[in-house]
Parts: C-alpha cells; structure tokens; sequence
C-alpha cells in the first residue's frame, strides 16, 4: 500500500477516537457531586484564617498608587543603602542567565602571553574581572560570557599591560585614550 | 483621583531619577578620584537631563582609568563621549534608539561626518542603524576615508543592503586592505561590485560572494 495513504488513514483514525464521546458514568458522578455538596467550607479563624481564601473589594486607583508609592520608597531606601554599603558590582561575569542575556564567546591567539583579560563596559574596564582561559594546547585564550543586549566596547589586556583590539571584530572608534577598541553587538540576530 | 495618580506618577519617576544618580555617583566614587568622579557625575547627570545615554559616559570614565588616564584625560573623554552622543541623536532624529545613539557617537568620534548618519537614516527608514554605523566607524578606523566610507555605506544602505551583506562587505573590504590593497579603492571596488551583482536581481541580494542566504528573522 501507498505509505502515505496508509499514513493518512491512521492520521484519520486517530483523529476519529478523539472526536468521538467519551463514556459517561452517571452514578459516579452522582457520588463525585455529593461528596462536594457535603465538604464543609473551611474555617477561617486562628491560624487557619492566614491561609483561608477570602475576597476584597478595592479601587484599582488606590491599588496602583499604594504599589507606586511602595516601590518608590524601596528605590529610595535601597539606592541610599547601596550608595553607603554596597557601591559597585564590579563583575557581571556570568550575568544572570534571562531572556536579557545573550552567551557570547571571545577567543584570542596570544603567543607569548602569560595572562589575558576581557575588558569591556560590561565590567567596568576591570582587569581582573574577567579572566581568559588557556585553552590547553597552542596560544588560544577563550571565555565564555553572558553580555546584555545591546552595543558593547571591549579589549583584551595581555600579562596586565598590553592593550589589544579584537583581530576578529570591527574596531570602534579612539575613544581619547590611545588605543582602539572591538565593538560587539549583542542581539540574538547574528548581530557580530 | 487624578491628581493623586499623577502625584505618585510623578514620585516615582523623580525617586528613580534620583535613585540612578545616587547609584551612578557610588559607582564612580568607588573606582575614581573624588574630584574626578564629582566631575564625571555632573556630566552624566546633565545627559541624563538631556536624555541621552549615561552608561556609556561612566564606561568611558572606567576605561580611561583603566588605561591609567590622568584626571583631566578622564573627563574630558567622557565629554567627548557625551558630546558626540548628542550630536549623534541630533543628526539621527529624536528617535533614535540608545544603541543608534552610541554607535552613531563611535562613528563621529571616527571622523564620520555628521550628515552621513542623517543620510544614512534616510536611506533606512524604519530600520537600526546599529550594524550599518558599525560597519561605517570600523571602516574608518581601519583607514578608509571617511567620505568614501561613509558613500560606500549611504549607497548599500540605499540600494537596500541587509545588516549581513554590510558585514560580508566589510569583511570584504578588511580582507583587501589587508592584502595590500589602497583602502579607498579596495572599498569602491567591493561596494561597486556587490552593486553589480544585485542590480541583475533586484534589490536585497546577499552577495558579494554568491551567497543567497536571507538574514532569518
């Protein structure tokens, strides 16, 4: 027989069982609505009362002001907080792995070099932030990295002296430092 | 009622303005100089006033303090980085994305001459610029003029060359200019050449190289 007649007669058959009716077992589902009927609804007294389902009324006005009003504050209190306690998150190494994220890879070929670091805005230029992989054998330095979305500038510092550009990546512009930088452009697109 | 709204509206929005300075002055007065971070903070915070972007402007502050940057060196460039970031939204239109804002800053910064970004936006209506201003800055760095580098871009763009065939052009042209060709040359000759190779089938090719692979969406 034709494959895919035969094909599209199981196909046929399969959607037939699901159309048809399933069977209906009238004194079970007697039972199943007596049993509901006769459950007593919860107490809502004592401890029980924090977990009882219970329902309000409100204006959604008053609703979203009080939750503008509660992140304003907590943006206050936290920025104050982190300004005197917590300054700087130094390294996003591994950045949070959400939808905002992209995984990048940056590999170098580094003859000679001891060291090599990824600097970039994504670490705040912080050579020790980001440290490359020697990949075991040759002189190739590799890390993995989970950038943000969006346009990046990067270098690599080669033994914590020698900036270098990216041979693999077009170059942005000298930014009045003396030294150019890669660009990357993270956008789940290709992008570069 | 809707005074109240607007009330909260209008707290929250001066509490996260406020919130994004006290963060950004933490940040910079952890890594630089006092005098120096209070210098840099004035700057970002008249871009944030302005709208413009300020991560970058803090970036550009670590990196000079990275490179081991004097003071003076630092902040002036993070004005530069600012400056350039609104000429960049000025010669691209107000609704520029931040990402058009910095790759169009990185391309004046270049010697990109400001109305090719203008140009440019006309020539993509609609569409990012980020990959075409990309393209356009490392070009110029790799020594191509900027005028001709700027034409070459402004033509492809116009002739409705997707961001992937801007890559494989200056991929390119990278390639010649490493071979010894003269960078102006090397870049007429390969936009020329993608112009011929599209203008038998339409607009959207995707050479140079015989490639017909359409950028996924």
């Amino acid at each position: 027989m034709d494959p895919e007649r035969e094909e599209k007669r199981v196909d046929e058959r399969i959607r037939a069982a699901y159309r048809q009716p399933s069977a209906t077992d009238e004194p079970a589902r007697e039972r199943l609505i007596a049993r509901l009927a006769s459950e007593r609804t919860p107490r809502a007294g004592g401890l029980r009362g924090w977990f009882a389902v219970r329902e309000y009324h409100a204006r959604p006005v008053w609703v979203f002001a009080t939750l503008v009003a509660v992140l304003a504050a907590g943006s206050w209190l936290g920025a104050r907080f982190a300004g005197r306690h917590a300054p700087i998150a130094m390294a996003p190494v591994a950045g949070p792995s959400d939808a905002s994220t992209l995984p990048v890879t940056f590999v170098l070929r580094a003859p000679g070099a001891t060291r090599v670091a990824v600097v970039g805005d994504f670490n705040n230029w912080d050579a020790s932030a980001t440290p490359m992989a020697h990949s075991g054998s040759g002189d190739l330095w590799v890390l993995n990295l989970r950038l943000p979305r969006g346009v990046h500038l990067y270098s690599f510092v080669l033994d914590g002296s020698e900036w270098r550009p990216d041979p693999a990546a077009p170059l942005a512009a000298d930014g009045s430092f003396g030294g150019h930088n890669s660009v990357i452009v993270v956008d789940g697109a290709g992008g570069l | 009622m809707n005074r109240t709204l607007a009330l909260c509206l209008a707290l929250a929005v001066a509490t996260a303005a406020r919130a994004d300075e006290g963060s950004d002055e933490a940040r910079l007065n952890a890594r630089l100089a006092p005098e120096v971070a209070h210098q840099v903070s004035t700057l970002v915070n008249e871009a944030r006033a302005a709208g413009l972007p300020t991560d970058p402007l803090i970036a550009r502050a670590f990196e000079g303090a990275s490179r081991g940057a004097d003071a003076a060196g630092i902040v002036n460039g993070v004005r530069r980085q600012s400056s350039a970031q609104a000429s960049a939204r000025g010669a691209l239109g107000p609704g520029s994305q931040p990402d058009e804002i910095v790759a169009g800053a990185s391309a004046l910064l270049a010697g990109v001459p400001a109305d090719s970004l203008s140009h440019l936006r006309l020539a993509r209506a609609g569409g990012s610029l980020v990959i075409p201003l990309v393209v356009l800055c490392d070009l110029v760095a790799r020594g191509v003029p900027a005028d001709v580098a700027s034409v070459a871009v402004v033509t492809a763009a116009r002739a409705g060359a997707t961001d992937n065939v801007l890559l494989r052009i200056r991929e390119r042209i990278h390639t010649g200019i490493e071979n010894g060709g003269a960078p102006a040359g090397t870049t007429g000759e390969v936009v020329r050449q993608w112009l011929r190779m599209t203008a038998g089938r339409g607009r959207h090719g995707e050479g140079p190289g015989g490639e017909s692979k359409r950028k996924t969406p």
